[in-house]
């Protein structure tokens, strides 16, 4: 009665012996876990050329993408890439080691700023990777008024022509700021007091995204919008002359992306190697090349061009003082709903 | 008859040019200069030539192609396995075992994604080919036994008994008269299952380990820096590769035939 | 061994046979299968819903309620009535638009079937995020479609198809005609075609032979068609986050954002998939049972 046996057992045994022939273990590994595409592969290939050590390049497109599979304990990985309000509920938990210091010659290169943040003062436990703001870009081809804040992008005349990031906190954060709130002053009564300001401002909003909004105002499908840092500076650098990036005046943060190394990590020596290798100002210079954010090492800046430099969405003129996200712990799910809600009923 | 028949193929036609119409603009695409994929810059081959130096790209097909052959193997004999004793033994708890079955293709895949990973660190498997494999079979084979079992349905039992009579061993009656009866089911819940798991995303995200990284995976990763024509390059030539392989062996069937 | 063959016969007869050893020894890898890959995830997702949120990611084992008090909250149920509806249309669209489709093809001639099939399934088998992006660049305001419509001078000023409910209507039928074509083929495929022509004789004109004859007989298919379009339909987050703008939550961007978003809320997240589990296998078990019931 049975389906061919010989069959059935050929495939089980070719299943095994799939399994069985895992990739043959080089000398020293290391399990890089870090955000899609932001690491060049031509960084990972010169790492394992001058340290013999096979990179295991894992990724993810979310902070909590991350730590739903490091949490999980499925794998073990040596370093990981959260942003700076994740490194504050990570070492909180202590989920992350301290970092060597000794075995990082390079982390002088970082600039003076970055090493006073308050998710981690001393950079005990992270060492800032890239930074970036999140602020107004214009189509100045065709919005010919200036549009300096939330409240120049978000009126009427500009319905059905703006694109957002899909992020609840960062939303929040703008309405709060807006309403003269402190951007990390996320309580309940403050949620219901910007209410009225997200009931007025999404239902002009076109698009939401977070992975590619770069992608609306190519098409001409939004003609402004308020994005990542990157994001404009690629549209800066597509098309110069176009686009024009501005740091709201009612109030703007910055995130940091940091290298750390999490608590079950095997390999710490090969991580240690590995953050001090991106430490380089030549290796930094080659990721700024291919994301375009602002490059915490001082030193890398310099082997910039200098159009990269004046790229005002990688380097904001004036070099302003911004404040970063914290963590707000369970304040999140409400964050979340007020976010699906207001959502939902400002269109179809 | 003839009119209802004109008018289906009419409308076929049209929704063939629907399904095409994406592929067609994709195809094109492959050959856009612009790297961002966005707006058509000028005619390039280079897309293709960049193909050859990305290993990544071209392994993660591999990858995606082994778990679908893999996937589709075991579904079909879960699946045809399954629609037939389901069908034949039918007592109380029968019914209870089909929905029971039939869940996974309900489940939002981030919940299966999720439940399947911690079950897996629970039982101490490491992720890898093989869990990747168990968890598309978990959502594909039950396509294949719904096919099998709508098929199951109209069949004649007049049919196996003849068989029977005629000397054939219940083994045969069921390799000679049924499977050959079930054929279009299994071909259309293979079918589903093989395109099921080939594009699978979310579950194979959470199942998956560094060095069984599938071609959606990777895409989906490069989605931030710009889905730039060499993904294109990649879904055409896989097209055309696999349109061949139809054709060669529809060509090789009608010979032996 | 004559006796379990013909349990063919007895079977479709309606009489309940319980397996005996051999039946249940190839019962057994199902089961197995089922209660560890289906149950068992099943039953920790169960779990979780009703613990509560852990500070990084995961729970605190700790018991409450409230998760399913947020599954019933309105802000959560407008979407889940949205979800509904454009599940509904998508299933609704794709049942008219592929029937005749696996009709033709069921009906055609052997050489052909297999051509027609692989014909139907080969776009789907280029990436699903490629795709997707290529109707944002048919749909555009300086797409394909409004090129070509302004070429021919159709209209004067570009139509607003992008990111608009229709488009993700569009997108949601893109994604899951095939999956209402191949269950409907199977059943076409097997029908007698004496069958249509003895209608056809007795005076039936093609609407009544298709509408009393051809489509009861199919319904096996059409119903195993909209169980697989409706049900995933519901669960769907990419294609009407990329076509809609990310201005259509569903169900599946909530449940999504909880696990991968912000919230960072598994617990609610499970109570969700949850509910939307035994929701619809209860519907399931039952429409199953009276299509048993009725085959008899």
């Amino acid at each position: 009665m049975k389906r061919n046996p010989s069959l059935t057992l050929a495939l089980l045994g070719a299943l095994a012996s799939l399994v069985l022939a895992a990739p043959a273990l080089a000398d020293e590994e290391l399990n890089l876990f870090a955000w899609s595409e932001y690491i060049p592969q031509s960084v990972l290939d010169g790492f394992t050329k001058e340290t013999d050590i096979q990179v295991n390049y894992e990724t993810y497109a979310s902070n909590e993408e991350m730590l739903a599979k490091l949490l999980s304990g499925a794998a073990s990985y040596d370093l990981i890439q959260p942003s700076e309000y994740t490194i504050e509920a990570l070492v909180k938990e202590k989920q992350l080691l301290p970092l060597d210091h000794k075995k990082l010659s390079n982390l002088k290169n970082i600039g003076k700023e970055y090493w006073n943040q308050p998710h981690d003062p001393k950079l005990a436990y992270s060492v800032p990777y890239m930074q970036g703001t999140v602020g107004i870009v214009v189509n100045t081809a065709k919005i010919k008024e200036p549009v300096t804040g939330y409240g120049d992008v978000f009126q009427p005349k500009y319905k059905g022509r703006i694109v957002v990031l899909d992020d609840a906190l960062e939303i929040v954060t703008w309405a709060l700021v807006a309403n003269g709130l402190g951007q990390n002053d996320v309580t309940k009564t403050n949620l219901e007091k910007i209410r009225p300001t997200l009931a007025k401002w999404l239902p002009l909003v076109k698009v939401y995204d977070s992975d590619s909004p770069k992608t609306a105002l190519l098409n001409g499908d939004v003609d402004l919008g308020v994005v990542w840092s990157g994001e404009a500076a690629i549209l800066i650098n597509e098309q110069p002359g176009k686009f024009s990036y501005t740091l709201p005046k009612e109030g703007a943060h910055m995130f940091i992306d940091n290298l750390a190394i999490p608590k079950g990590a095997e390999n710490v020596d090969a991580a240690h190697q590995f953050i001090n290798y991106i430490l380089r100002p030549d290796v930094s210079m080659q990721i700024s090349k291919e994301f375009p954010y602002t490059n915490p090492n001082v030193e890398a800046r310099k082997l910039l061009t200098p159009a990269e430099r004046a790229n005002p969405a990688s380097y904001p003129p004036g070099n302003p003082k911004l404040s970063t996200f914290r963590d707000i712990g369970p304040m999140a799910a409400d964050v979340d709903k007020l976010f699906t809600d207001m959502k939902a009923k400002s269109g179809k | 008859m003839q009119l209802v028949r004109r008018l289906f193929a009419t409308w076929t036609g049209f929704v063939f040019l629907f399904f095409y119409l994406p592929i067609a603009v994709l195809v094109l695409f492959s050959f856009n200069e612009s790297r961002l994929n966005i707006v058509w810059t000028g005619f390039t081959f280079d897309w293709y030539a960049k193909l050859f130096e990305d290993r990544v790209l071209v392994k993660t097909l591999k990858n995606s192609l082994i778990v679908a052959t893999f996937t589709t193997a075991i579904s079909v004999m879960l699946g045809t396995i399954g629609a037939w004793l389901l069908y034949r033994y039918r007592y109380k708890a029968s019914s209870f075992l089909e929905t029971l079955v039939f869940m996974p293709m309900i489940v939002p895949e981030v919940i299966l994604g999720v439940s399947l990973l911690i079950l897996f660190v629970t039982l101490g498997i490491k992720l890898g080919y093989t869990t990747i494999v168990i968890s598309h079979v978990t959502f594909c084979f039950p396509f294949v036994m719904a096919a099998v079992q709508a098929r199951l349905s109209g069949l004649d039992p007049a049919l196996e008994e003849a068989a029977l009579d005629l000397g054939a061993t219940p083994a045969q009656a069921f390799t000679k008269v049924l499977v050959p009866y079930l054929m279009p089911a299994i071909v259309s819940g293979a079918l589903m299952s093989f395109t099921l798991s080939l594009d699978e995303l979310i579950v194979t995200y959470f199942t998956a380990s560094a060095g069984t990284r599938t071609l959606p995976l990777e895409i989906f990763g490069r989605v931030k820096k710009g889905l730039d024509p060499s993904l294109n390059a990649i879904s055409t030539v896989f097209i055309l590769v696999t349109v061949l392989a139809v054709f060669l062996t529809e060509g090789l069937r009608r010979r032996n035939a | 061994m004559r006796q379990e063959a013909t349990g063919f016969s007895a079977a479709v007869a309606g009489s309940r046979r319980v397996p005996g050893r051999a039946g249940w020894l190839l019962l057994l890898p199902l089961v197995l299968w089922a209660l560890a890959f289906v149950v068992a995830p099943a039953v920790i997702m169960l779990v979780y819903s009703f613990l509560e949120r852990g500070t990084l990611a995961g729970v605190v084992w700790s018991f409450t309620l409230q998760n399913y008090a947020g599954v019933f909250d309105p802000v959560y149920l407008q979407i889940v009535i949205r979800s509904i509806i454009y599940a509904g249309i998508t299933t609704a669209i794709c049942l008219a638009a592929g029937y005749p489709v696996a009709y033709l093809i069921g009906r055609a001639e052997e050489r052909w079937r297999n051509l027609l099939l692989m014909a139907v399934m080969v776009p789907f088998w280029t990436s699903f995020l490629i795709r997707t992006y290529a109707w944002v660049t048919i749909l555009k305001s300086e797409g394909l479609l409004n090129s070509l419509l302004m070429q021919f001078q159709l209209i004067s000023e570009p139509l607003q198809m992008l990111y608009t409910p229709g488009a993700v209507v569009i997108g949601l039928v893109y994604t899951f005609l095939p999956f209402m074509i191949l269950p409907i083929y199977s059943s076409v495929e097997k029908l007698e075609g004496s069958l249509i022509e003895a209608a056809l004789d007795l005076g039936a004109g093609p609407v009544r032979a298709f509408s009393r004859v051809i489509v009861p007989l199919t319904s096996p298919g059409i119903a195993a068609g909209v169980l697989l379009v409706f049900v995933p339909a519901l669960g769907i987050y990419a294609v009407n986050d990329i076509l809609g703008g990310g201005r259509v939550d569903m169900i599946g961007n909530i449940i999504e954002n909880q696990f991968k978003g912000n919230a960072r809320n598994w617990p609610f997240g499970a109570a969700l998939g949850t509910t939307l589990l035994v929701g619809f296998s209860v519907i399931y078990w039952y429409v199953n049972r009276r299509q048993r019931a009725l085959m008899v």
